[in-house]
């Protein structure tokens, strides 16, 4: 028991407590559907799914921006009948799909979610790594994972005994593997720079140096090709491609069998995403601040943070105070419903914007707390860690979210390529540029007498 | 304590699958199972201390090499799904070989029993890179051999090419052929 012992209570709080992090890419799921329905629609000058809605008493049908449209769906693949083609290997079949959505949940071990924790308690100084897993290796076990992930696609092709699914899983298998290459070669540059496979110390490194996308600008768009091309969507998605596969590796899969494939496709999207975000665009730390000015003035930082939200209310505010008018000029039939339903955003973004101002101004007036340097770290209490936390954690996920955007945006607005132009760009020409990219970045390393 | 459990759980779950890959009837499933023999060899390596190399194998075995076992396996054999018979003529002098191998490693390893401890590292990034890299005069040299297998590998992959190249040029000459009508 001497393992219970090594920690204080607290550090095993925390430390448990950051395995929540696996369900991050299941929470991503919730918000990128809706994103990508409703991105779509706004990428063709559509309205998207937006007329399911939940009655509530005062306000009449509440619809959520189309949020409820999700839920519909969900219910939907839910209560389906699953089965399995006549022939197929029932075993596989039924395995498949669970594949990819398992490794969802083993790869956010690796991500840092915040920078070290440290604080005092009792009379010991405590310190927690950003993930959950804090490996030297972390880089190499989230491309292990990835790679694995892949069997999900191939074992569905294989299993369930069509041609159009076989031919799928085979282009999977492909194209995973070419992709895979560029992607490990075009980040290997920045690894060279940061001399480290770990994911904390590549953050760190670009929150002392530049960011990794200054550094690094052409393995960047090398790598945000070929992990776009990894997760398997348009303009890469060849494997499922619907004018010559039906619907590739899952053309059999129905119901939530087929849903497990999807929300696996998003999660995977949501882990490159936050991969992206933290080789190239500094992780979690703050634009221009470094972490030890973020714990000298806690409360000013949280106070600047409340207010950063409370400024995004207001712009929601605006866009329905804006809607609102449009519609009241407008000939609309149901637009007093419209208008009834407005009433909830508006109230609950009022109450919003001022809870949040208010958190401010308290913050900035009486959170101060005290600080102690010890060999050059900032160590401070366990509330001004955890609010540190926080606030690098909500930086990650606003990086991420917004490569999440881009990925929804590149698909809406390329069209497909075809299977050889994929195998063409992969193989000879970002494959040579990211190696022509590494040569150079350890060439002018040595040069300039880094490691 | 808790390594040893870990290592229980993990052998058992390598020998149950290395057993998988000779009985299983279709090559399909001997190949997945293999894949699970390498996850968890690679877990193993995980606990002797060495995450690198644990990682590596399952980055370059489980992802890369099985992957395309899996499709060589499907492209050949999925679309007749025959089931290949479990022992014939050969397969006595395999089963012989095996256990006498088995004898020799498990000897070797009862006169030479290696310390099970998680927490000493033996195959670090950094342990790993500054042996095989190490340059100096007197060093181990262990880099000579690294490019020499990397040519190896490289001049493996270019045999492979011409004899693809040699098997399939006359059809892509008739391929182009007919391309240049059409325009």
């Amino acid at each position: 028991m001497d393992i219970i012992e090594s920690k204080t209570w607290v550090e095993w709080v925390i430390t448990i407590a950051k395995f929540g992090f696996c369900f991050v890419p299941v929470l991503y799921i919730l918000l990128l559907i809706p994103m990508e329905r409703r991105g779509a629609g706004f990428m063709q000058d559509r309205q998207g799914p937006n007329r399911s809605y939940i009655k509530v008493p005062f306000f009449g049908k509440v619809r959520l921006f189309g949020y409820v449209q999700n839920m519909c769906d969900g219910t939907k693949l839910f209560f389906k009948e699953m089965f399995a083609p006549k022939g197929s290997k029932k075993f596989l079949y039924y395995v498949a799909p669970a594949i990819p959505f398992a490794i969802v949940f083993l790869s956010p071990c690796v991500i840092p979610w915040f920078g070290p924790m440290v604080f005092e308690w009792g009379d010991k100084v405590v310190r927690i790594a950003g993930p959950i897993l804090d490996s030297e290796v972390g880089i190499l076990l989230l491309f292990g994972f990835s790679s694995l992930s892949a069997y999900g696609a191939v074992l569905a092709g294989l299993s369930s005994r069509s041609k159009y699914s076989y031919l799928g899983s085979l282009r999977t298998t492909a194209m995973t593997i070419s992709y895979e290459v560029c992607q490990g070669l075009s980040m290997m540059g920045l690894l060279v720079l940061a001399g480290s496979f770990s994911l904390t110390d590549i953050v760190s490194w670009q929150e002392h140096h530049v960011w990794g996308i200054v550094a690094q600008p052409v393995a960047f768009f090398c790598f945000l090709i070929a992990t776009i091309a990894e997760t398997g969507r348009a303009p890469f998605d060849v494997a499922e491609g619907e004018p010559e596969l039906v619907a590739g590796y899952h053309t059999e899969y129905g119901a939530m069998q087929f849903g497990l494939f999807y929300m696996g496709e998003y999660s995977h999207i949501c882990i490159s995403s936050l991969l992206v975000a933290t080789l190239f665009l500094g992780g979690y730390s703050v634009p221009f601040v470094t972490t030890e000015t973020i714990q000298t003035h806690m409360g000013g930082s949280l106070a600047i943070l409340c207010w950063v939200l409370a400024f995004f209310a207001l712009a929601f505010l605006h866009m329905i105070y804006r809607y609102s008018r449009k519609l009241r000029a407008s000939a609309q039939a149901n637009k007093m419903e419209i208008l009834q339903e407005y009433k909830l955003y508006k109230g609950v973004a009022w109450i919003a914007t001022l809870v949040l101002i208010g958190a401010g101004v308290a913050s900035w007036l009486y959170y101060n707390p005290e600080y102690s340097m010890v060999n050059g770290v900032v160590v401070n209490s366990l509330g001004a860690a955890l609010g540190t936390a926080l606030i690098h954690l909500l930086v990650l996920l606003v990086k991420s979210v917004f490569f999440c955007w881009v990925w929804i945006w590149v698909r809406w607005t390329l069209p497909r390529f075809r299977y050889d132009h994929i195998m063409h760009l992969g193989w000879k020409i970002i494959l040579n540029i990211a190696i022509l990219n590494l040569v150079v970045t350890a060439v002018v390393a040595k040069l300039m007498g880094g490691n | 304590m808790l390594a040893l459990i870990y290592f229980i759980i993990l052998a058992v779950v390598a020998v149950g699958a290395a057993l998988c890959v000779f009985l299983s009837k279709h090559p399909l499933y001997g190949g997945l199972s293999l894949v699970l023999t390498m996850l968890s060899l690679a877990g193993i390596y995980g606990l002797l201390g060495s995450p690198f190399i644990g990682v590596v194998q399952i980055m370059v075995y489980a992802g890369a090499i099985m992957m395309l076992l899996v499709f060589v396996i499907s492209v050949l054999n999925a679309a007749k799904d025959n089931k290949t018979p479990m022992f014939d003529g050969v397969s006595l002098f395999v089963i012989i070989g095996v256990l006498a191998l088995a004898g020799l490693v498990g000897f070797a390893l009862v006169l030479s029993p290696m310390g099970f401890d998680a927490s000493t590292l033996r195959g670090s990034v950094e342990m790993t890179s500054s042996n095989l890299f190490n340059t100096a005069q007197d060093g181990p040299g262990y880099f000579v051999l690294f490019e020499v297998l990397g040519l190896l590998l490289l001049s493996s992959m270019g045999a492979a090419v011409l004899m693809a190249k040699k098997r399939l040029g006359s059809e892509i000459v008739e391929d182009n052929s007919d391309n240049k009508e059409e325009k």
